[in-house]
């Protein structure tokens, strides 16, 4: 028997209801008992952990930066390859898969996830065309012209309902803890600066060398720009103080009056509900200033959507380690790995060749193919490996977000993928971890509150000086030494 | 004749039946209180999981250094300091004066429609009472910030205004638990000797007399308990409320004790540290209560310890 704990979002359904589970018990001839974890992952992960006490296998659950303090709680998979054929062939295919997971001392505890069809980023602006077309103005493509098309939307009453009831520019409201995705830092791109993997927290790479925005003039420069159009009324008063379902709700407007003029999102039917998304087209990428050489870049997070470095790992005190190392190299089956991220094959997708698939439509057509997915399988992040040679016909959610990504793609192509991205999986040692999250903790809480006052109510002029001082003084520095060391070990490699 | 002095024993054997009918919370208070106690040798070595709670390397007050030292360190005790004393001293006097003139209320029956109205908010959760906060004042179409408008008193966004999250605060928890604390102070009032009353009014007091010299003695050492214990929570300013109303422009002005802890200690898992941040804050909570306890023995002979 075999105890599998298994950190599921709550959407999800019981794990009996999945016909893949059988499937597994019988590859490896044993009963699996799940211990289904919904909510509050990260505190009973602590405990769990703290206490020493883990289950035959974790999914979804337990990160590089564990491994990092409770390694040892956890099988070392480097030498148990040849137990696990498709996991072996699959670090042989895609060595990037195993360059990942391999930490600094040759050993391997998590083993990863390898999708396919998945965008470069996760943002994408979005503008109203509808609007656009009501104001009668082109697709703006620097910040002077999208200022003036914000103008006019906040004045022009581009919805047609005869109130001022517009919001031209919206955004999530950045949280306490740094920057996310769907959040103004994203104009950074425009001032040619790579945002991609740590740039939450300001950190980002350039030229080989790591550096922090926080303290950087592009930066203030966005903080301006903000500024003025705060100033000028065009962003929605609550963008720092809503909340994630406020936000959602605000763009979805009311029935079919668009409330919100431009705004980031994952997909337009997914930020502005399926009623208001045709009138929503991506933007292109925006210059800072039209006579600008610099090209305008975008967020490139290809890897850390891709891959994933929390699928599995295996307890080190098992006792029936045998039994765990097939269930484990089950889960990476071409087959299993497509069951795990869309759903049950018959189901939720339909085998249409030896290596193809096609990914069904919702059975339940109120929901969308992105939360189907996560009511009927562990999806995204659990172990599996989308083999590069299988054919896939994709989910109305990946083909969406494929096309939009599209007006955005000479923006990708200007990423200099080899010495402008901070990659995903770095590895640091749990001692450089911690002094890096406590110098952050305190970083952050400078950061944000001044990113949020300056903008607001401006002032980023004359505060600068001070504010760099005070975040060198948060050992900024230090911090970003560090990361340099974890940058150039990854590179070496 | 002085009573003869009983030692430890005798007194237990005397006492026999109080003993027993304490046993059940000393032994709770013992398992529960002082048990887990020796966890705060945590804050003094470093954490190790393979080594227990207590096997970690000594460091001393490496962790409390760190925290002295801190850039935080300043922010973070005078927003715990300024937000708990308004909660406290306020959350102390609206109770008071809600159970004098709900005392003054002639009919039982408005009386206790007036307390139940007041003590309902009390059991409605944090979170639901800061999503009401949230609706109630937000920018624009908030009700409370349309009211507030037509008083004069205007602001582009209440949460969002760090001057504004303290008296947010402790504004909302006084509404919350003024009717439920008030209710202890209306037992004491009850129980005043009617005679004093008529005594007073034939002496010729009018209502604001007999308040200011029947009801508040009669409620005084009440008050001076109370606020003693609350004053041992001085810091424990509520960790869900602050956390549940931070955002990133009020956060100069809410970032508490608390909070700081949760990220750092739960969320980084830097136990040792976020450890020696809970010690200190126990410390200075230790302290109020004893200088509490010897202002309140002082002036009006009453405290507790």
């Amino acid at each position: 028997m075999l105890t599998i704990a298994v950190s599921k979002h709550s959407l999800t359904k019981n794990m009996s209801e999945m016909n893949w589970v059988s499937d597994l018990e019988a590859e490896c001839d044993c009963v699996i008992e799940w211990q289904e974890v919904s909510s509050d992952w990260d505190q009973k992960k602590q405990a769990m952990l703290a206490s020493g006490d883990v289950p035959d296998l974790i999914l979804k659950g337990i990160d590089m930066t564990d491994i990092a303090t409770y390694g040892s709680l956890f099988e070392d998979l480097s030498d148990d390859l040849d137990a696990m054929p498709n996991v072996k062939e699959m670090f042989e295919t895609d060595p990037t898969s195993k360059k990942i997971v391999t930490e600094t001392d040759g050993s391997i505890h998590i083993l990863p996830s390898v999708k396919k069809g998945w965008p470069t980023t996760v943002s994408h602006l979005y503008i109203n065309q509808q609007w656009l077309d009501a104001v009668g103005m082109d697709m703006p493509t620097t910040w002077d012209e999208l200022y003036d098309v914000l103008v006019a939307f906040k004045e022009q009453d581009p919805n047609g309902n005869g109130e001022a009831d517009e919001i031209p520019f919206d955004f999530h409201a950045p949280s306490t803890d740094g920057f996310g995705n769907y959040e103004p830092h994203l104009l950074l791109g425009s001032l040619g600066l790579t945002l991609s993997n740590k740039s939450g927290t300001g950190y980002f790479v350039d030229d080989n060398e790591v550096q922090n925005f926080f303290t950087d003039e592009r930066y203030k420069e966005v903080i301006e720009y903000l500024n003025k159009l705060w100033s000028a009324g065009l962003i929605n008063k609550e963008a720092f103080t809503h909340d994630y379902s406020t936000a959602q709700s605000t763009a979805r407007g009311d029935g079919d009056t668009a409330k919100v003029g431009v705004t980031w999102g994952w997909t337009a039917s997914d930020r502005f509900g399926a009623e208001l998304a045709d009138q929503y087209v991506a933007v292109g990428p925006l210059k800072a200033s039209a006579d600008q050489t610099e090209p305008v870049v975008g967020e490139y997070l290809a890897d850390s959507l891709s891959y994933n470095t929390i699928a599995l790992v295996v307890s080190a005190t098992t006792k029936n380690k045998e039994a765990a190392l097939k269930v484990a190299n089950a889960f990476y089956g071409e087959d299993m790995s497509v069951e795990l991220l869309w759903g049950d094959l018959g189901v939720d997708v339909e085998k249409t060749g030896d290596h193809s698939y096609k990914v069904l439509d919702p059975a339940d057509s109120s929901k969308d193919s992105s939360t189907w997915k996560w009511t009927e399988t562990l999806a995204d992040d659990s172990p599996g490996w989308i083999r590069p040679d299988s054919e896939i016909e994709y989910p109305a959610d990946l083909i969406e977000v494929q096309e939009d990504e599209v007006p955005m793609q000479s923006a990708f192509d200007a990423v200099d993928t080899e010495n402008d991205i901070m990659p995903a999986f770095l590895q640091l040692s749990s001692d450089d971890l911690k002094t890096i999250q406590l110098n952050n903790t305190t970083i952050l809480n400078t950061a944000m509150t001044k990113f949020s006052s300056w903008v607001t109510k401006g002032g980023v002029e004359d505060e600068w000086d001070d504010y760099v001082q005070t975040l060198k003084d948060a050992n900024i520095d230090e911090n970003i030494e560090l990361y340099q060391k974890a940058y150039d070990a990854y590179m070496a490699e | 004749m002085a009573p003869r002095k009983l030692g430890f024993i005798g007194t237990v054997k005397r006492y026999w039946q109080l003993w027993a009918m304490a046993l059940p919370a000393i032994v709770f208070v013992a398992i529960f209180n002082y048990g887990p106690m020796y966890g705060i040798q945590l804050a003094f070595r470093e954490f190790d999981f393979t080594k227990g709670l207590t096997g970690g390397e000594w460091v001393g007050l490496k962790y409390f250094k760190q925290f002295f030292d801190s850039p935080l360190f300043g922010t973070l005790m005078a927003n715990t300091v300024r937000i708990s004393l308004w909660t406290l001293v306020m959350g102390f006097i609206f109770p008071i004066i809600l159970a004098l003139l709900i005392n003054q209320i002639r009919s039982s029956k408005v009386k206790g429609f007036v307390q139940t109205i007041t003590y309902l908010p009390h059991f409605i959760s944090t979170v639901v009472i800061v999503s009401m906060i949230n609706l109630f004042l937000k920018p624009d179409a908030g009700v409370l910030t349309r009211v507030l408008g037509v008083i004069g008193i205007q602001s582009d966004n209440f949460m969002g205004d760090p001057n504004l999250f303290t008296p947010i605060y402790w504004i909302t928890e006084v509404w919350q638990h003024v009717g439920w604390n008030s209710i202890i102070y209306l037992a004491a009032l009850s129980s005043v000797d009617t005679a004093l009353y008529e005594a007073a009014k034939i002496d010729g007091a009018g209502r604001l007399q007999l308040i200011r010299y029947v009801d508040l003695p009669a409620i005084m050492p009440t008050c001076g308990v109370l606020l003693i214990l609350n004053m041992g929570n001085v810091l424990n300013v509520g960790f869900e409320k602050v956390f549940l109303m931070q955002n990133t422009l009020n956060l100069d002005a809410s970032e508490v004790i608390s909070t700081y802890t949760y990220k750092i200690g739960i969320l980084q898992s830097q136990f040792s540290y976020s450890t020696a941040i809970g010690l200190f804050n126990m410390l200075i909570n230790f302290a109020f209560l004893v200088i509490a306890n010897q202002i309140s023995r002082k002036v009006s002979n009453s405290g507790i310890f």
